[in-house]
């Protein structure tokens, strides 16, 4: 009991999830969705985003949901986020069941409930896959393309560049705060005591990061300004020369059209097969 | 290569910086921060601007790429001109292409996540069609090729500074200004950087301007030192000269090399009153002529001088045992790497901490020295073996009950502080514990360390050297047995060098043992008398401090520079080796009184036994 404790601990520290969220984000994957235009994975993914919410007929749901499995398999997706998926999933499902034995339901209400529960796993699954798959710079770069302004793709970049920081700084700030604070005496059952203890500090720890944050981007907003960033905002050519690497080619129309092929398969099956 | 560099340069004899009577006023500032400044700068100069904190150094620098008045609107007068162009009629991105910048929190310059997007990103912003070449020549320049796919996080902190200054390289421009590149870098490193400068200047015929107060990187590469005082040019002159005026130096709070203020004693000794003796020597080269002219290397041993030699040796002799405060038992610790594979900073080390100790952990970046400390305090725990601290398994108690005995500094100040006003900061711990008249005690320290008049003040805003100050206060006020610090003088000024380091040296209330972990081998000189040299995560050696100097190889090896008055000593072979300047010149000049039989220290080691 004590081993799995520990191991279960080592598994949650602060570190561990450090290392989960950097692989996340700066593992280099080529994976089979990082290799289309992300202009093309955009408008894909958008599809599957709204569509499963139009949709109640379960063998359709099933039948979306195994592409976007495989396609998550294959995007090696941490087990971290598949944990956190998988938590607010079964939290979600238990809520509304208690609700229901509460108000005098049964147990009937966990079948209708499944068809909400597909859907957001299928919404789920795909943006993990998709947004997993994506390099954050050519997603900057997708949205920049599709006339989002500059300074909001460059945002979503910069933020990539600035996260490892940011994580350092906070872990950082977090033991700053333990350091120096005391832990209440009695853990309290279950140890709640403890657990409110650190939930605070953990929350009580972003407020000197946002406060280092705002001082560091002196510097930065300077060297933006001599770094021709500014420049680039009003000059097109700055525009052309970054996007000229975008290209839809066959393999991009190739995955469009087998997915739109594979969803009117669907519905046509699911005219003859429904429960 | 010569054609190539003749061709850049243009035929024209006008020099590449031409400013007259220039003055600057921030708005709703009560003076002027620049004030009739006449500075002319020929293409390829290597020039030092100083000055103290405040003294218009960087708004200086500020002016040349357009930052002042585009960027910062001021009231700007006088005539400016950078590389052919009139700044009055330029914008800050015309006159980036001429001038590249690199700022002293250089990793806040870098916007992009990895090196070779970050060197192509002013290009392409430019709108520079060959922008990818650009990038990769810049990178090419600096010999940074190998490291074009990496993360910017993944990057030692030198490595960031020469990325920053690749980027800067892209644009191709004329005049390069690095500001303070020393303060953020260890010794070794910033000299790389500065290697890179020097070539960048005598191949690539650039003009490199720095801002910088470490006198010792002014002597060995610059030719010319721009004083600055409350906003105004106090004198500019070759760097010899400029190093030689010791005293003015020292009114602005300028040290001057070591060995410039070993000479100046030694003349000042031997010399009658009046007497002219300047330029002093400023560089190790010339200082080692200077002594070597005045006959000293065949005369050191003598008498005098090898007795002093022989009570340091006597003086090192370690202290009796007692029970250690803090144990490590075969240790091995490290973390997680991103393909989830264990990395091991630390293997297998076995170490005791006595009290008395005063250790200095010194090693290259990466050597260990951060977790070691971090093993202390209880914020990490080992993979293998145990750490013990105070009678404390550190794997069996929290990091807040080790609090009790263990206070940590991190080399980070923002970091630390986690209130809005240094007060509460230093009143946290005390007051987390409910300690009665915690009021008073916190007023006496800060009182002590001279943080008073600051109390009400954010620490993010206080300047470097009260920054460190207000850490070690929050440390103090924690009452530890044992105190860890990390990188305590890392990009300090020297007065404020000078005044952590005294306060370190002085009284320490509670603490028994305390560790340092340092690249600032004068702080090591002055302050230690135990010295643990990591080296891949392995301690190589555990001695005292003279000890320590006298291995050049394994300094060499740790990527450690010895304090340059040490360096000159082994220049003229003094053995055992000299800490300070005061010792180095009492023992240079003692033998000078009279001519006694002398003495050899023929094996060093058996002189001790």
């Amino acid at each position: 009991m004590e081993a799995i404790k520990q191991s279960l601990i080592d598994k949650l520290s602060v570190e561990q999830i450090k290392v989960e969220l950097m692989r996340t984000a700066f593992g280099r994957r080529s994976t089979l969705l990082s290799r289309f235009d992300p202009r093309v994975l955009l408008g894909w993914y958008t599809i599957l985003a709204i569509l499963p919410w139009f949709l109640s007929n379960k063998f359709v749901l099933l039948g979306l949901l195994v592409p976007v499995l495989v396609l998550t398999f294959s995007s090696k997706v941490s087990p971290l986020v598949l944990f956190i998926l998988g938590l607010g999933l079964v939290s979600e499902i238990s809520y509304i069941l208690i609700g229901s034995l509460l108000f005098g339901g049964s147990l009937d209400a966990v079948w209708p409930l499944m068809t909400l529960t597909l859907k957001l796993l299928i919404i789920s699954l795909a943006s993990i896959a998709v947004f997993n798959s994506m390099d954050p710079e050519r997603f900057s770069d997708a949205l920049l393309s599709l006339g989002v302004p500059g300074q909001f793709s460059f945002g979503v970049s910069y933020g990539y560049r600035m996260l490892p920081i940011l994580i350092e700084e906070y872990h950082n700030l977090f033991y700053s705060f333990r350091l120096r604070g005391k832990a209440p005496g009695k853990r309290g059952l279950l140890g709640w005591r403890s657990l409110v203890y650190l939930v605070r500090t953990a929350v009580y720890a972003f407020y000197p990061l946002m406060l280092n944050t705002a001082k560091r981007t002196r510097t930065t907003v300077e060297a933006l300004e001599v770094k021709g960033f500014t420049y680039a905002l009003v000059s097109p050519e700055a525009r052309k020369l970054k996007l000229a690497y975008l290209r839809v080619g066959a393999a991009d129309i190739a995955f469009l059209g087998i997915s739109l092929l594979y969803l009117i398969a669907l519905c046509v099956g699911g005219h003859w097969v429904s429960f | 290569m010569s054609t190539a560099c003749a061709a850049r340069i243009p035929q024209t004899t006008e020099p590449l910086v031409a400013l007259s009577n220039v003055g600057f006023r921030y708005p709703g500032a009560s003076s002027d921060a620049l004030q009739g400044i006449d500075l002319t700068i020929e293409r390829g100069a290597f020039v030092a601007v100083a000055g103290t904190n405040g003294s218009g150094k960087s708004t200086l620098c500020k002016t040349l790429n357009g930052l002042i008045p585009n960027y910062y609107v001021g009231d700007l007068t006088g005539d400016i001109r950078v590389a052919g162009l009139t700044a009055a009629e330029e914008t800050v991105s015309s006159l980036s292409k001429k001038v590249a910048y690199v700022f002293q929190d250089f990793e806040n310059q870098l916007v992009r996540p990895t090196v070779y997007e970050e060197v192509i990103f002013a290009p392409l912003n430019f709108g520079y069609p060959d922008y990818k070449e650009r990038g990769e020549r810049a990178l090419a320049l600096l010999g940074l090729s190998h490291l074009r796919d990496r993360w910017i996080w993944q990057l030692s902190g030198g490595q960031k500074h020469m990325t920053a200054l690749a980027a800067a390289l892209s644009l191709d421009p004329d005049l390069i200004i690095v500001d303070e590149p020393v303060a953020q870098l260890d010794p070794q490193r910033a000299r790389l950087v500065y290697d890179k400068l020097k070539l960048l200047r005598e191949q690539h015929g650039k003009t490199i301007l720095v801002i910088e107060h470490h006198t010792e990187f002014i002597a060995d590469y610059c030719d010319q030192v721009i004083l600055m005082d409350k906003g105004a040019i106090r004198w500019i002159k070759p760097v010899r000269e400029a190093l030689s005026r010791v005293e003015e130096l020292a009114e602005l709070h300028i040290l001057p090399p070591q060995v410039t203020l070993a000479a100046k004693q030694t003349l000042e000794a031997e010399r009658q009153e009046g007497e002219a003796a300047l330029p002093y020597p400023v560089t190790l080269g010339e200082a080692a002529e200077f002594y070597r002219q005045r006959d000293v290397g065949t005369r050191l041993n003598a008498v005098d001088g090898g007795s002093e030699a022989q009570a340091i040796l006597r003086g090192t002799a370690k202290s009796g045992a007692q029970e250690p405060i803090v144990r490590f038992d075969r240790v091995t610790a490290g973390y997680k790497t991103i393909d989830r594979t264990p990395h091991h900073v630390l293997k297998n080390v076995s170490l005791e901490l006595r009290e008395g100790d005063r250790i200095a952990l010194v090693g290259s970046n990466g050597a260990g020295k951060s977790t070691l400390l971090k093993l202390i305090s209880g914020i990490r725990r080992p993979s293998e073996g145990s750490v013990t601290v105070c009678g404390f398994r550190t794997k069996d108690v929290s990091p807040e009950r080790l609090a009790d005995y263990v206070s940590y500094i991190y080399q980070q100040p923002e970091e630390m502080f986690i209130e809005d006003n240094i007060r509460k900061d230093i009143s946290y711990f005390l007051k987390a514990r409910k300690h009665p008249g915690y009021a008073e005690l916190v007023d006496g320290l800060m009182e002590r360390l001279r943080l008073a008049g600051l109390a009400d003040r954010d620490g993010r805003l206080l300047s470097g050297g009260q920054q460190r100050r207000a850490t070690l206060a929050i440390g103090l006020a924690m009452r530890p047995t044992v105190m860890l610090l990390d990188e305590p003088t890392a990009s300090l000024d020297a007065l404020s060098r000078r005044e952590v380091t005294a306060m370190l040296s002085g009284e320490l209330g509670s603490v028994k043992t305390a560790v340092i972990a340092t690249h600032d081998m004068q702080l090591v000189a002055e302050w230690a008398n135990r010295v643990i040299v990591m080296h891949n995560g392995e301690v190589a050696l555990d001695t005292d401090k003279r000890t320590l100097f006298s291995n050049s190889e394994l300094l060499r090896q740790a990527g450690l520079t010895p304090p340059q008055i040490t360096q000159l000593g082994d220049a003229l072979n003094l053995d055992p080796p000299c800490l300070s300047v005061d010792e180095f010149v009492r023992r240079v000049q003692s033998p000078l009184k009279e001519e006694v039989p002398a003495w050899k220290p023929s094996n060093k080691a058996s002189s001790t036994s």
